[in-house]
C-alpha cells in the first residue's frame, strides 16, 4: 500500500476525495441559484397577480354551461341578463341544469317542455306579481346541431310567452369547448 | 453642499434606513391571491345574441320607410338574401363561400354593399343608419346547416346594426 506524507492511499481515496469536492461545490452553486429563483419567483408571483387582477370579473356568472357542449362564437354579443337557462346538447335538452328529455322526443311531442316553461313562468309571475312578464330566455346550444333542430325549439317558445331568447355564445373569435 | 444623507455623527446612533421586507409572509400572501384569483377567474366569456321571435308575438313594429330582410340557408355554402323595400319590390341577393369563414366574409361584404343599395349617407354612421332602414332580419334554417353557421350569420348582421333578428324554421 503506497504512503503520501503520513497518510495511507487506498483504493478509491482520490474517487472520494473527488466527489466530496463536486459535493461541496453543487452545494456552493445550490445556494447562489435558490437566492436567484426566490427573486424570479417573487417577479413572476406579482406578474401573475396583477394579471389575474386585471382580468378579474366582479359580475355573476349567470350561465352554467352544459357539460359536453360547445357555444358558437360571436363578436357582437352583448352582456347576458338573468333569465331561465334552456340546454339543447346532443345528449338531450336540460331546464337550468334539469334534464326534460331526447331533443327529438320533445319536437315530437313538446309537452313536458312546455308544462315545465309554464312553471317557471308561473314561478316567475308569483315572485313578481306588479310586473309584466318580460319573455326572456337563454338558451345554450351546441354549435354542431342542426340549424333547424335548435330553429324548431325556439319555434315553441313564444307558446309559453317566451318571446325574447338569448341565444349565448362565447364572446370573442373562438369557440369553447 | 448640502446633502440629504445622515451626518456621520448622528447615523452612527440611528437605525439601518435599508428596510428589508419579510420574503416568507410576502410570498404566502402573493400565493394565496393567486390560488384565490385563479379559482375566481373567467376563463370564457360568455355574451347573449338577443333574438325576438316574430311569429306569434309582437315583434318589433316596422315602419312604411323601412327594409326588411329575409336570409335564407340554401345549403352550408349558400345563403339568399331578399330584401323587401317601402314599395314592397323585392332585390334578391345570393352569398356563396365553399367555408362558413367564406360565406361570413362574403356576406359581410354584400352587407357593406348596401350602403349603395339603401341609399345611406357612407360620411355618417352608416350601422346606425342600417339600423334604422332595415326594421328586421329573419333568418330561416335548414336542415344540414349546424347551429354555428346560423349564429355567424346573425353575428354579421348585428354587426352591421342589424339587430332585430328573427329566426324561422324551414319546414321539411
Amino acid at each position: 500500500m503506497a504512503l503520501v506524507g503520513t497518510h495511507e492511499l487506498k483504493v478509491g481515496t482520490f474517487d472520494k476525495h473527488l466527489l466530496k469536492r463536486n459535493q461541496k461545490k453543487k452545494a456552493k452553486k445550490r445556494l447562489i441559484i435558490a437566492g436567484l429563483t426566490l427573486t424570479s419567483m417573487v417577479d413572476m408571483f406579482s406578474l401573475l397577480v396583477i394579471f389575474l387582477l386585471q382580468t378579474f370579473s366582479t359580475s355573476p356568472e349567470l350561465v352554467m354551461v352544459t357539460k359536453g357542449l360547445s357555444l358558437p362564437a360571436a363578436i357582437s354579443g352583448r352582456e347576458l341578463d338573468d333569465a331561465p337557462v334552456l340546454s339543447l346538447s346532443k345528449d338531450g335538452i336540460f331546464l337550468d341544469q334539469k334534464p326534460v328529455g331526447k331533443t327529438q322526443e320533445i319536437l315530437a311531442d313538446p309537452t313536458p317542455l312546455m308544462k315545465k316553461l309554464a312553471d317557471l313562468r308561473d314561478l316567475w309571475q308569483r315572485s313578481h306579481p306588479k310586473d309584466k312578464f318580460n319573455g326572456m330566455i337563454s338558451l345554450q346550444a351546441d354549435r354542431d346541431l342542426p340549424s333547424n333542430t335548435v330553429g324548431q325549439i325556439i319555434g315553441l317558445l313564444p307558446g309559453q310567452a317566451y318571446s325574447t331568447v338569448q341565444l349565448a355564445v362565447v364572446s370573442g373569435s373562438g369557440g369553447g369547448k | 453642499m448640502a446633502s440629504a444623507g445622515p451626518s456621520p455623527q448622528r447615523g452612527a446612533r440611528n437605525k439601518s434606513l435599508d428596510a428589508e421586507i419579510n420574503l416568507v409572509p410576502f410570498i404566502d400572501l402573493l400565493s394565496m391571491c393567486i390560488c384565490f384569483l385563479l379559482m375566481t377567474a373567467v376563463w370564457m366569456e360568455i355574451g347573449a345574441l338577443q333574438v325576438k321571435q316574430l311569429v306569434g308575438t309582437d315583434g318589433p313594429a316596422t315602419s312604411a320607410n323601412s327594409y326588411e330582410m329575409d336570409l335564407k340557408f340554401v345549403n352550408k355554402s349558400k345563403v339568399e338574401v331578399n330584401l323587401t323595400g317601402p314599395t314592397k319590390k323585392m332585390q334578391k341577393f345570393t352569398v356563396e363561400g365553399s367555408t362558413s369563414e367564406m360565406l361570413l366574409g362574403n356576406l359581410g361584404t354584400l352587407l357593406s354593399g348596401f350602403v349603395n343599395v339603401l341609399k345611406l349617407n357612407p360620411a355618417a354612421d352608416v350601422k346606425n343608419q342600417m339600423g334604422k332602414t332595415i326594421s328586421v332580419a329573419r333568418v330561416t334554417t335548414k336542415t344540414g346547416v349546424p347551429y354555428g353557421d346560423l349564429v355567424g350569420v346573425m353575428d354579421r348582421l348585428r354587426e352591421h346594426g342589424i339587430i332585430n333578428l328573427g329566426v324561422i324554421p324551414s319546414r321539411e
